[in-house]
């Protein structure tokens, strides 16, 4: 098995595929990941969703499809979740110090749903609707691991795996083993699963929560009120995509609602582990 | 009964740490990231202390060693760039990682080597050199892949490897460029 990894996305992507698939495909799929990684993140200045976030309310944006295609997704996820998952929430972050303002010298932008944040016209174009900041991290590892996941089969692959972070998707007819940390001690396995064909995410504050201003925050947010999502339960969500998985962990674990709708919507089934 | 101790300790060594994976020997990190080079050499690099400030000017961060090891990518004795190997110590995580860089500085690829956490527990770097020398993917001393599962967690931020590939920019920039 050829099994490299990369730092990308503010952590290690890892892919592996059977030894058949050859050194180029990993090669051609990690230049896919750092593309979309530029267009997609939030701290690089040139990226479009800086672009989009330094936009003022009018003005028309245009974006990579790959952006474009993640927005979609995003719009019709808050939709599906009552707005439980929403990528206008980084005025939340910015606030908590989780991200640095992308407008330094700006004052903060009320949050608001991203649907009065932005629409999108046709493929490939973003209107700005209303001041607004929008973070793609709740959403963009699970697309990236989708595109990587494309490059490695256009390129032959026949089975394997790719994992942003612990966001990840098996493919092919390879049989993954998949252990998933236990949130109270996340450096042993609380749950080993076999994954085949499916794309599995997990999302927990164990990682991320410290403390700001004498309130513990994490990276993770109910964005229907900006609650800090800091428990000791983490939510694991299968899915055919991982993009798919990894926005709707946060909408599980926002609402801890293990049945939402939004689940059977898009063919998902969703976990939770509590720490013992 | 007195070679039960001897199995035991035998036991641990395998299955301890829960989470670790060794990706790519240097060698096979070098091959990647130079394939048209027909020799590669080792060029240990000792920074001076004039070195060492500029290069915390250039990258905003602590040199934190005068000492780097340094692989020169050669092709019919001209030169196609270098890679440099580092290790860096995370909260929970040690990672081993290479950086290749062209002869003018700019970073080509960067390949993760070797990953491992441990919680709690103190990671001690020689003791992790220690358990990678001498041994490489392709002996079989440490297989790839096998037996060894993908994690799905909380998403463990990789700064530090960002902050040392960044480092290592600064570090050729000031003493390997031409």
């Amino acid at each position: 098995m050829i099994r490299r990894a990369q730092p990308w996305l503010g952590t290690l992507v890892e892919i592996s595929v059977e030894d058949t698939a050859g050194q180029d495909a990993v090669t051609r799929a990690f230049a896919e990941v750092a593309r979309l990684h530029g267009l997609m993140s939030f701290h690089d200045g040139a990226s479009d969703v800086a672009r989009i976030n330094r936009a003022l309310p009018g003005d028309v944006v245009r974006v990579d499809a790959a952006t474009w295609e993640v927005l979609r997704l995003a719009l019709e996820i808050a939709d599906l979740s009552g707005g439980a998952f929403d990528v206008a929430c980084a005025p939340w972050l910015v606030e908590r110090q989780v991200l640095p303002s992308p407008a330094p010298d700006l004052a903060y932008p009320a949050p608001r749903m991203s649907a009065a944040v932005l629409a999108l016209e046709e493929q490939g174009l973003v209107v700005k609707r209303a001041a607004g900041w929008i973070d793609l991290g709740g959403i963009a590892k699970g697309y990236i691991v989708d595109a990587a996941v494309a490059v490695l089969e256009q390129a032959g692959a026949t089975g394997g795996c790719v994992n942003a972070g612990g966001d990840l998707r098996a493919f092919g007819t390879m049989q993954v083993p998949v252990a998933i940390r236990a949130p109270g001690a996340p450096g042993h396995a609380a749950r080993h699963i076999m994954l085949c064909d499916a794309a599995l995410a997990t999302s927990g504050s164990y990682f991320s929560a410290r403390e700001h201003e004498g309130a513990v925050v994490s990276a993770l947010l109910d964005a229907r009120d900006g609650r800090p999502l800091v428990s000791s339960t983490s939510v694991s969500v299968q899915a055919p995509r991982c993009a798919v998985a990894d926005a709707l962990t946060k909408v599980v674990l926002a609402t801890g609602d293990c049945t939402h709708p939004a689940l059977a919507a898009f063919g998902a089934t969703a976990f939770l582990i509590r720490d013992p | 009964m007195r070679y039960v101790p001897l199995i035991v300790l035998g036991a641990c060594a395998v299955t301890a740490p829960v989470f670790a994976t060794q990706y790519l020997s240097p060698e096979q990190a070098q091959k990647l990231m130079f394939p048209e080079a027909d020799a590669f050499r080792a060029q240990p690099l000792t920074l001076d202390t004039a070195q060492m400030r500029q290069v915390e000017q250039l990258a905003g961060l602590p040199a934190r060693s005068n000492q780097w090891r340094v692989v020169g990518a050669y092709k019919g004795g001209t030169l196609l760039g270098y890679m440099v190997l580092d290790d860096v110590i995370g909260k929970f995580e040690l990672i081993s990682y290479a950086v290749g860089l062209n002869p003018d500085a700019s970073v080509r690829q960067v390949e993760i080597l070797a990953y491992r956490e441990s919680h709690g527990g103190e990671i001690r770097l020689p003791a992790w050199r220690k358990q990678f020398a001498g041994k490489s993917a392709k002996s079989g001393d440490l297989r790839i892949g096998a037996g060894i599962n993908n994690i799905s967690g909380a998403t463990l931020s990789c700064t530090h490897v960002t902050d040392g590939v960044r480092r290592i920019a600064a570090i050729a920039q000031v003493a390997l460029a031409r």
